[in-house]
């Protein structure tokens, strides 16, 4: 089971983070860090998993962005890698071409599509064209782009 | 410009979010948060009702601030308001708010159970999917009661609609998880079990991260879904990649659910029906059969999806651990990742060659391999690549190996990662011992070790060599000779120093016939790193130089000279000043048959586990050494640490030792080697440094006082080697339950610390004890009053008879790890007539002992008493006075407890305050007292303030027996 799921920028800046335990506050800000400083320290073309504590860290770089989890020992890496690359898939069907400045914007969108993706920690659906249509159904209530602009900003 | 949202943007959001982009810095993204929260605020608390959309924008962005990193405190409720919105968007931005945001608020948690439970009864299935993420990801205790019940019925129940069953079935998992006892399967068994056959790849797929964990924790109930994992695998195996439609990834068959059959199928032993068996054991070898096929895709998605499944095949052959054929395929599939160009690959062999590697049938073939990962460990430019290596490394090693293993290991060594040399010290340390045939390698190896990776030499490592060294006499020339070498060396670690000094203490004479290693130069080479050692190593050398004087009369007057002069006798150090001055005294007053005597050789460890596998253990985690490697070493190699060779009892020393006892010396280094319970010379402390080993029992029986019982019987016993010491005519009975008057005895000395603890016809125990900041020491005598001897007194350090009217005293050192409630216990066994005497009591070891006096003014003691206020940190009674109200004993009393007693501090002059703090090994508990006595009403009111609980409640306790 995965134990979290954290999307940072290449300066360390948190964009998203997911846990699948309850963890107190203050320990999860030192995850944040040890992970930010551990997978940002490793030079380019080095493998994508760590052990740190008893967990395997598994990350892969994509753009500004790096993807980075926590799994537990008799997890299977090589899966966890294409679980980051499937999520990536999903935020680009959803957002078309996703960049960094979509999952800041759209940060609600990018815990839905996860949420369709993993559940607990546990993969709940694979199939790209499910999640696509679970995640389209939710926009069902769409506004056209007049509504969006009518709407206060404030 | 921010990226306009899809769907059903939130502007306001989108304007918030850019503003904070644009913030220069800390200190204008902390005032433009502020000036938001107290716009939300003022929306949340206004008197007009706010449309479902500003609710949920408002929610959003508190969300946002959240997750930049700062505090929420308010928002909860309308969050909780948004999960009755009809309106699918308001309702999951109240999900992800509660989601994010947990809090344990029990108010809030009914809401929001109210609001799941009309989700999940809604029959909507988008609603009751968020209804079940909401539980999955808040996942606590009071969700699991309200709905482990509920959900089974919604997994099995023949309506559900695919989408909810996935999240029905990962919803409970994660409540099987965290409570257990609350998700009853009983009647649901066999239809979960049976979702492994359902049509939607997307139902398996969840449902079998549901059944893995079940059948782990309960492997009977869950078997059958042994055979239907296997049809299932079979199926996907033999699938052509166009088969299961969206299921395939990047040409690879449902990767995912295939990885998760091979890993439920390792919960059980190979299947016993043939035919389940042979259609697995077909499975397995296709997938080995595609491994080498040419790759469908270019991709590297597709052969990480493929090799992930292989890998997972793998982990299962590693697991049943009975094909053969399948295990040496395995092992030669990896063999070719080792020298994969993609890095991942490399890393995932090393790691799972290590576990084949313990495979007898894949053993050999692994060993094939030594030259590529040795290369790996030279070449790789990764660390956590070389790591793996090093750690397959250790995992192949035996004794065709071992001498070409360790050497790489060592030179590795000299250029490897901080991060990874403590470890490596100890697996090379492990391997050298385990595999010596002979000991002079063995010797070589370590020295060679703390010369290279000194600083990441435990204590564990050098206690070990110096362990082997005395137990094996064959070595003990060759080691001697090879230290004084090493110490030639100009700049030597210190550790070789600790080695050095006390193997040439013991073993100097076995070179000393040679004149380039005569006693003096010996000496001079030791002494010549004296000044550069920290104090244990020179408290350790100081000992070395005794023994010489009793090896080497000759070099008698030069120590002699060396103890006397004012940097030892009067060194700053109290350790350093007491050896000297005692070592000095010992060398002129004793005659050479008492020198030669309580400086005797060492004798012989007893045979343990070696210190350093544990430490290797604690250092990795269970599971990661296998705990009967250093047995499987001694299979093959003989008698190792030869304890049983020279008959070896360890406590000798000690005993004899004790016969020359010196009440008032403070031999034992009481800060730097472990409390021993025997008044013994420092010789005897030498002897302690090295039999503390790792472990943490031996270390001070404080660290037994949870659960007191454990601590009763290590009290009299010295350490591990108690058992085989004892004289064989001791009546092993368990130890009598502590007398009942115990409790009154130990009140007597909660204020002082000397006097009589118990007195029968028989027997008087009479007490003096010490303390200093969290340590102690305590002195026990015991005296006969009978005219008769008293036999098989219990074992060591007290002489195993007692003369009639004789008095025999014992000594304890005591060490305070955490504050505690029981006092250790005192078991006493010894024969009086044919009668076996057993009597228990508690030793009179209470936490005020730790106290050191603070003295502070008024003004300061009130400060702190406000600053303690909260209602655990007090205790207080009230209690009526059990002795007369004399203002000069109180006082006396609570001089006697520790603290310091303040004066003119209250305000009314006939009450008692006093301030102090417990100092334990793990922290300083600061605790202030006040103590009123009413005259009139002869009672007293006692309150206590600490900054720990317990230690307020433990003083009250003990104070309310004393006035």
């Amino acid at each position: 089971m995965m134990h979290f799921l954290l999307l940072f920028s290449r300066q360390g800046k948190l964009r998203l983070q997911k846990w699948f335990l309850p963890l107190p506050e203050r320990e999860r800000k030192k995850i944040v860090k040890d992970m930010t400083t551990m997978v940002l320290a490793r030079k380019p073309r080095t493998c994508n998993f760590l052990h740190w504590k008893d967990l395997k860290i598994v990350y892969k770089r994509y753009a500004s962005l790096y993807f980075c989890c926590g799994l537990e020992s008799q997890d299977n890496e090589l899966l966890a890698l294409e679980i980051l690359h499937r999520y990536v898939e999903l935020l680009d069907k959803y957002f078309g071409n996703v960049c960094e400045l979509d999952i800041i914007f759209n940060f609600e969108k990018a815990y839905f599509i996860l949420d369709e993706f993993l559940m607990g920690g546990e993969i709940q659906e694979t199939s790209k064209q499910s999640i696509a249509k679970s995640v389209e159904a939710s926009d069902m209530l769409q506004e056209t782009m007049e509504e969006y602009m009518s709407k206060p900003a404030f | 410009m921010p990226a306009v949202s899809k769907g059903d943007g939130m502007r306001g959001l989108a304007v918030f979010i850019s503003d904070i982009r644009n913030c220069k810095s800390k200190e204008a993204e902390i005032k433009r948060i502020n000036k938001e929260l107290a716009n939300i605020r003022s929306k949340f608390k206004g008197d007009k009702a706010l449309d479902g959309y500003s609710k949920k924008k408002y929610v959003c962005k508190l969300l946002f601030i959240f997750l930049l990193g700062h505090d929420i405190d308010f928002g909860h409720m309308e969050a909780v308001n948004l999960l009755s919105s009809n309106k699918y968007t308001e309702k999951q931005i109240g999900y992800l708010f509660i989601s994010v945001l947990v809090n344990s608020n029990s108010e809030l948690i009914r809401l929001i159970n109210n609001a799941i439970k009309n989700d999940l009864s809604s029959r909507n299935p988008t609603f009751m999917c968020l209804a079940l993420h909401c539980i999955a990801n808040v996942g606590s205790r009071e969700m699991a009661e309200a709905f482990a019940g509920e959900i089974p019925r919604i997994l099995v129940a023949g309506d559900t609609m695919d989408s909810v069953k996935q999240s029905a079935a990962l919803c409970l998992l994660r409540l099987y998880k965290t409570s257990p006892d609350l998700v009853l399967m009983g009647e649901w068994t066999s239809r979960v079990v049976h979702l492994l056959n359902d049509q939607h790849m997307g139902v398996v797929t969840a449902a079998i991260s549901l059944i893995t964990c079940l059948s782990q924790k309960n492997p009977d109930e869950f078997k059958t879904c042994v055979s239907l994992a296997v049809s299932r695998l079979s199926r996907i195996v033999s699938s052509a990649s166009t088969d299961l439609q969206d299921y395939t990834y990047y040409f690879v068959p449902a990767p995912w659910l295939s990885c998760k059959l091979l890993r439920l199928l390792q919960c059980y032993p190979p299947p016993e029906d043939g035919a389940v068996k042979g259609r697995l054991v077909e499975c397995l070898e296709t997938i080995l059969n595609k491994a080498q096929e040419p790759p469908k895709s270019k991709k590297v998605q597709h052969s990480n999806a493929k090799n992930a499944i292989l890998f997972e095949a793998i982990s299962l052959i590693i697991h049943y651990d009975s094909e053969p054929n399948l295990l040496v395929r395995a092992c030669n599939q990896l063999g070719q990742f080792l020298q994969h160009r993609e890095t991942n690959l490399r890393y995932l062999a090393l790691e799972s060659m290590c576990t084949l590697a313990s495979s007898e049938f894949s053993h050999e073939a692994v060993k094939t391999h030594i030259e590529t990962v040795i290369n790996a460990l030279k070449t790789e430019r990764d660390v956590s690549v070389r790591q793996r290596a090093a750690d397959l490394l250790y995992a192949m090693c035996d004794r065709s190996n071992a001498k070409q293993i360790v050497a790489e290991m060592l030179s590795y060594l000299e250029t490897a990662d901080y991060s990874i040399r403590e470890e490596m010290v100890l697996k090379v340390a492990i391997l050298a011992e385990k595999y010596a045939v002979d000991y002079s390698w063995y010797v070589d190896t370590i020295l060679n070790l703390i010369r290279i990776a000194g600083d990441y030499v435990s204590e564990e490592v050098w206690y070990r060599v110096i362990q082997i060294v005395i137990n094996r006499d064959d070595v003990q020339g060759y080691a001697a000779k090879t230290v004084f070498e090493a110490l030639q060396a100009p700049a030597c670690h210190e550790n070789m120093v600790k080695v050095g000094g006390y193997i040439l203490g013991e073993f100097g004479n076995l070179i000393a016939g040679d004149p380039r290693s005569s006693p003096l130069v010996q000496f001079n080479l030791l002494h010549s790193k004296f000044h550069l050692c920290s104090v244990p190593t020179r408290a350790l050398l100081l000992s070395a130089y005794i023994k010489f004087i009793n090896l080497f009369p000759e070099t008698k007057s030069t120590i002699q000279e060396v103890l006397r002069s004012d940097s030892q006798i009067r060194n700053s150090d109290v350790e350093l000043q007491q050896r000297a001055v005692e070592y000095l005294k010992l060398s002129s007053i004793a005659s050479t048959d008492v020198l030669a005597t309580v400086l005797e050789e060492m004798p012989p460890f007893p045979e343990r586990e070696s210190s350093i596998l544990a430490k290797l253990k604690k250092k990795k985690g269970p599971g990661a050494v296998s705990v009967n490697e250093l047995e499987e070493g001694k299979r093959e190699g003989g008698e190792l640490n030869g304890g049983g060779e020279r008959g070896g009892d360890s406590s000798a020393i000690a005993a004899s030792n004790a016969s020359t006892p010196s009440p008032s010396a403070d031999l034992l280094g009481l800060r730097t080697g472990p409390p021993v319970t025997a008044a013994a010379p420092s010789a005897g402390s030498l002897l302690v440094d090295v039999f503390s080993e790792a472990g943490v029992n031996d270390d001070g029986f404080l660290r037994d006082l949870e659960p007191p019982t454990e601590s009763s019987d290590s009290l009299l016993a010295e350490g591990p080697g108690d058992s085989d010491s004892a004289p064989p005519t001791v009546v092993s009975e368990d130890p009598a339950p502590p007398l009942p008057e115990s409790n009154e005895l130990l009140n007597k000395f909660v204020c002082k610390n000397n006097g009589v603890l118990f007195e029968n016809q028989l027997l008087q125990i009479g007490i003096k004890s010490e303390y200093r900041q969290n340590l102690g020491r305590m002195y026990l005598f015991y005296g006969n009053k009978t005219s008769v001897q008293f036999l098989n007194v219990q074992a060591k350090p007290v002489e195993p008879l007692i003369e009639g009217g004789a008095q025999v005293q014992q000594v304890i050192n005591i060490e305070c790890l955490s504050d505690f409630m029981e006092a250790p216990l005192l078991n006493i066994k010894f024969r009086y007539g044919g009668a076996l005497q057993n009597l228990t009591l508690k030793l009179p070891v209470t936490i005020n002992k730790f106290f050191q006096p603070t003295e502070m003014a008024s003004h300061d003691f009130f400060q702190r008493w406000k600053q303690l206020s909260q209602p655990q940190q007090e205790a207080q009674k009230i209690f009526k006075a059990n002795h007369a109200m004399d203002t000069e004993v109180l006082k006396a009393k609570l001089l006697g407890l520790g603290m310091a007693l303040l004066e003119n501090v209250d305000p009314n002059p006939e009450n008692f305050v006093c301030a102090g703090v417990i100092q334990t090994k793990a922290q300083q508990v600061g605790s202030l007292l006040r103590l009123e006595p009413n005259a009139q009403a002869q009672m007293y009111r006692l309150t206590l303030r600490s900054s720990k609980d317990t230690v307020s409640k433990r003083l009250c306790e003990l104070l309310a027996e004393q006035f």
